[in-house]
């Protein structure tokens, strides 16, 4: 079996190559493939990545230049020079780490195994798929969820924002239908509003006492604004409270926070508190059913991420490159007339 | 023997889901998962099949015929891990909270573990006083409450290890792996708000049964005291759950002192009570 594999991703610098390639549709390029007498073929295409896999006969010719050229007539630009071009067992490692999101601008994002799913189930809707491409594609699915599943890869977040609304979920469960309270419309109040509303909070009330300010960061989040004074009447129905305010002392304190949770019908309460003084009263965090992070836990949990990343990177590699090194003996069985059984690696009758 | 033998393959078939349970808890592989619950389907299989040698063999005595054999020990925790391993199946089924399995299965396995290690599994002729439709009746109600509120105790346990790993700014990979604080304790709040009345029906089934048997509705041994205080302590629950609106930890303490309570019911129903003596195998 020979396989090639040309692709234009994040690594490069100039991205006017991805720009180029981004406009022309994958059906064209699978068209245009099978016209030029290629049999199998895939193009995964993301917003920063293009990849085209053709695969063939050992015999036949798939001289990568070639395919370059085909994509620079369509393209209408010069692309060769951004080039990454990878044979044979390199691609098949290739797609397997890209599927695994290993190859990703964040490790680890799942994202990129459903656009490997949607540009294998171009392929297959165009008829540029055969026995190669499919086990291939099919072996990289697997690969990409095998990962997830067996490695730490996808799991814990890389920004404080992000394991703010992680940790959210833990006590919420789905944020939709939620209500985030935000207090003060600094950047990181506006970060964490961002993250929470990407999320699918329902509700964002924001305080400040700058109300223009509080206004403003409302309505780039189809949020509501209100008063400073009413924020205590406010924490009644609020399930996340965001605090950020730059005030020299606690601005919610135990009491306020007390006679909220009596109202509130036993709903819990996530508080962060990412202001510096603290916004937030340490006792509030004894209160039953109420939860405070502070700017350094979320930056804690952060780094310990980031330990288990690197972790769970190394762990991902291996089972890429035990899975990859199990499909090329596969490939290679192809041509002996002693195909491999990928599942079990032995020899089927 | 077949009936032993079907008994200690459900127990080994209860054991290995819980093994696979917990291995799902560790790993979050899925398979695990698919695993555990195709290890109970199986496991229940076996147990009713076994249940069926049991009645057959029940029914042998003309005395017992119709009455269901949960007058001992034997019957009674096999009912109980049974219906257990059942309920568990069914939440499954619906929510697909497998991740839970950890904390209910190994008690589903413990239970009939116990029935097959500890307790006399010979069959008798039922004593007189027992042979009333109430025993169809009394203990079945109790024992699918005791079996389900069990279930309510692994959701609780559950959730009080999710609220530790929250509380403590510190949380590990097990806090985004086990179901959101929402989730378990809207299951925990639910189960016991269903399975109150159920207890409640069936300790009044007894008490109507007493009357009818000595004139007498209430004795006031050990054993109808606990009962209460079992009943007291999930009402205390419920209480703080939906009228108060108290919510982490307390609530949940609660509802795990209910849980006891039921333990030293079943466990020391002989000692408490001479018409509850089903710990001797009568």
């Amino acid at each position: 079996m020979k396989l090639v594999c040309l692709s234009w991703s994040h690594r490069d610098r100039v991205c006017a190559a991805r720009e180029a390639l981004a406009s022309v549709p994958v059906e064209r390029v699978l068209l245009e493939l099978k016209t030029r007498g290629f049999s199998e073929a895939a193009a995964v295409s993301t917003c920063n990545r293009f990849e085209l896999y053709v695969a063939g006969p050992s015999d036949q010719d798939l001289a990568a230049t070639k395919l370059v050229s085909m994509l620079e007539e369509l393209a209408e630009a010069e692309l060769g020079r951004q080039a990454e071009i990878r044979e044979d067992a390199a691609a098949v490692d290739h797609l397997f780490a890209v599927a695994a999101g290993l190859d990703s601008l964040v490790v680890g994002e799942t994202e990129i195994l459903g656009q490997v799913k949607t540009g294998y189930e171009k392929a297959m809707a165009a008829g540029m798929t055969g026995k190669r491409l499919n086990v291939l594609f099919q072996r990289a699915l697997f690969v990409g969820k095998k990962v997830r599943t067996e490695t730490a890869l996808a799991s814990g977040s890389l920004s404080v924002p992000s394991v703010a609304v992680q940790l959210a979920e833990t006590i919420f469960g789905r944020l939709d239908g939620k209500c985030a309270l935000i207090l003060g419309a600094g950047a990181m109040s506006e970060l964490a509003a961002k993250h929470l509303a990407a999320k699918g909070v329902s509700k964002l009330v924001v305080a400040n006492r700058t109300w223009d300010r509080a206004y403003q960061l409302a309505a780039r989040y189809q949020g509501e604004a209100v008063k400073w004074e009413t924020f205590p009447a406010e924490l009644e129905r609020a399930d996340v409270v965001i605090c950020s305010t730059g005030a020299p002392s606690a601005v919610l304190t135990s009491d306020i926070v007390s006679a909220a949770v009596r109202r509130r019908g036993g709903r819990s309460l996530f508080l962060i508190d990412i202001a510096m003084p603290r916004d937030i009263e340490e006792s509030v965090h004894k209160i039953d059913g109420v939860y405070l992070y502070r700017i350094e836990d979320l930056e804690a949990i952060v780094a310990k991420n980031m330990a288990s990343r690197a972790e769970a990177v190394a762990a991902a590699r291996r089972i890429v490159d035990a899975k990859s090194a199990e499909f090329v003996a596969w490939a290679r069985s192809l041509s002996t007339g002693r195909e491999l059984s990928l599942k079990h690696s032995e020899y089927r009758a | 023997m077949i009936k032993s033998l079907l008994s200690w393959s459900a127990f080994s078939l209860y054991s290995a889901a819980s093994i696979a349970a917990l291995y799902y808890l560790l790993t979050k592989n899925e398979r695990s998962s698919r695993l555990m619950l195709t290890l109970i389907g199986c496991g229940l299989v076996l147990q009713f099949m076994a249940f069926g040698i049991h009645l057959a063999a029940f029914w042998a005595y003309p005395e017992n015929r119709w009455f269901l054999p949960i007058n001992n020990f034997f019957g009674a925790l096999s009912y109980m891990s049974f219906a257990l391993a059942g309920a568990f199946f069914t939440i499954e089924v619906r929510r697909h909270l497998g991740i839970l399995g950890a904390f209910v299965l190994p008690m589903a396995a413990l239970g009939l573990g116990l029935a097959v290690v500890l307790a006399n599994p010979e069959l008798a002729p039922l004593e007189p006083k027992l042979r009333s439709y109430w025993l169809n009746i009394h203990p079945m109600i109790l024992m699918t409450a005791y079996a389900t509120f069990t279930n309510a105790f692994g959701v609780a346990l559950a959730l009080l290890i999710q609220e530790r790993q929250i509380k403590s700014r510190t949380p590990s990979e097990l806090c985004y792996r086990l179901p959101s604080l929402d989730e378990l304790d809207a299951l925990n709040s639910r189960i016991i708000a269903i399975t109150l009345p159920i207890l409640v029906l069936g300790l009044v089934m007894g008490a109507v049964w007493s009357y009818q048997a000595s004139g007498r509705a209430w004795s006031g041994n050990a054993k109808e005291v606990m009962s209460l205080v079992t009943v007291g302590f999930y009402a205390e629950f419920l209480w703080l759950r939906y009228v108060s609106g108290r919510r982490g930890r307390i609530p949940v303490y609660v509802s795990m002192a209910g849980f006891a309570c039921i333990l030293l019911t079943f466990f020391g129903a002989g000692v408490f009570s001479d018409s509850h003596d089903y710990l001797g195998g009568k």
